[in-house]
């Protein structure tokens, strides 16, 4: 990171909040962080009220340090639990109306390309499954249809969780829920195989079980967004309330469901894949 | 009168780890002293939900964490 836009006017020191004065002298700028320096430095994402235990939360917190330029970075949610910690970031957060994330950032990155025609800004949509796959279908659609150049994080809970219970097209088939009684009757939807359809350039789909990798995932797909065409993370990040999940039992029910249906994959186009040949093998820029 | 995670810091400083700070779920919590080279909570942001101790004494069979109760003034 370049660009010191968090300091202190000189006399003012004692008047900040303790946390901005640490995010000041202990936060990533002015300097690249890696995951594993993790608990080493001062985070860019606060105190929020996501739940206890919450996955969603704990792969909130790899996505602020993995990200390649968090200071130009902006970052698109919308109603949902992710953006109660989103919008207690050190990083711009856009709120878009539940269903519009992806239209928002569309308008968005188009326009902060012709205002900074030498810069490169990151936007990033981070939203739920009920957000991006059921109310903003169409929008995420035409989005990598239109082959807009932003990273589209999808952070799957399997149901809507901040409204208490109803099932979404990412739950799986028979769950029964709060709000879905007689269990699901359909099948979880394939969003992954969809991106690749629509236009996706890099695709990937994981559970939060290795924080160097979704680290590394992101930033990847961070990168073939600035150069290439819409991309797109398909997450496991469970809801231990809707889902009943005992908090110490959460990582465990993540390496479960890795092993079952959410294992590792990655999908590139071929220009993205002899991209990330050249610049892994210049520098270590993308390792993490 | 809340849980929070306490690390047994002699123990911990044995293993050189760091893998229960890689895996809390929330931000500047579960810290690492880089020079004592030990885990440890900062308890006002902890919310106790033992994800740490899964990671240190289920995988990892080193038993350097507990959930403690705390009051008010701890
Ligand atoms: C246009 C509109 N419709 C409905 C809502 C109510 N609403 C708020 S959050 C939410 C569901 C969230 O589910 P999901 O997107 O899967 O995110 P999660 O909370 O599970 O992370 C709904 C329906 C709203 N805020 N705006
Ligand atoms: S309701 Fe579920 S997804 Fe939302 S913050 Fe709580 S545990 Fe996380
Ligand atoms: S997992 Fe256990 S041994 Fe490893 S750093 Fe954490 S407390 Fe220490
Ligand atoms: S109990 Fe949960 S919130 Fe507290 S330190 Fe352990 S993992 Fe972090």
């Amino acid at each position: 990171m370049g660009l010191e836009y968090v300091r202190i006017s000189p006399g003012f020191e004692r008047y900040m909040p303790k946390d901005y004065v640490d995010l000041v002298n202990y936060g990533p700028f002015g300097r690249q962080v890696d995951v594993q320096q993790l608990g080493q430095f001062k985070e860019l994402v606060e105190e929020h009220p996501m739940c206890a235990g919450c996955f969603m939360a704990y792969f909130i917190r790899i996505f602020y340090a993995a990200l390649p330029n968090p200071e130009d970075t902006i970052v698109i949610g919308t109603a949902g639990c992710a953006r109660l910690a989103l919008s207690q970031a050190a990083v711009p957060f856009v709120y878009g109306n539940y269903g519009d994330t992806n239209a928002v950032a569309s308008g968005l990155k188009r326009a902060l390309t012709i205002r900074f025609p030498d810069k490169v800004k990151d936007v990033v949509v981070i939203a739920g499954d009920g957000g991006l796959i059921d109310i903003g279908f169409g929008m995420t659609m035409h989005s990598w249809f239109r082959r807009e150049k932003f990273t589209t994080i999808m952070v799957d809970n399997e149901v809507y969780g901040n409204t208490g219970g109803q099932e979404s097209g990412m739950s799986p088939k028979g769950v029964q829920l709060k709000m879905a009684p007689k269990g699901k009757q359909f099948d979880k939807i394939n969003a992954v195989e969809l991106a690749k359809v629509a236009g996706c350039v890099y695709v990937a789909k994981l559970a939060p079980t290795n924080p160097k990798r979704i680290a590394r995932t992101i930033r990847r797909a961070i990168l073939a967004a600035r150069h290439f065409g819409p991309t797109f993370i398909h997450a496991y990040t469970s809801c231990n309330i809707e889902y009943s999940i005992p908090t110490d039992k959460v990582l465990e029910d993540a390496r479960k469901r890795e092993k079952q249906d959410f294992a590792f994959y990655e999908w590139m186009t071929d220009e993205v894949r002899e991209y990330f040949e050249e610049i892994e093998k210049q520098s270590q820029e993308v390792k993490v | 009168m809340y849980y929070v995670a306490e690390v047994n810091e002699s123990e911990c400083a044995k293993y050189n780890c760091k893998q229960c700070v890689l895996f809390c779920p929330e931000p500047n919590t579960l810290m690492y002293h880089s020079t004592k080279h030990t885990a440890w909570v900062n308890y006002s942001r902890c919310k106790g939900c033992a994800i740490c101790v899964y990671v240190c004494s289920d995988l990892l069979k080193r038993n350097c964490i507990q959930m403690v109760m705390m009051t008010a003034g701890d």
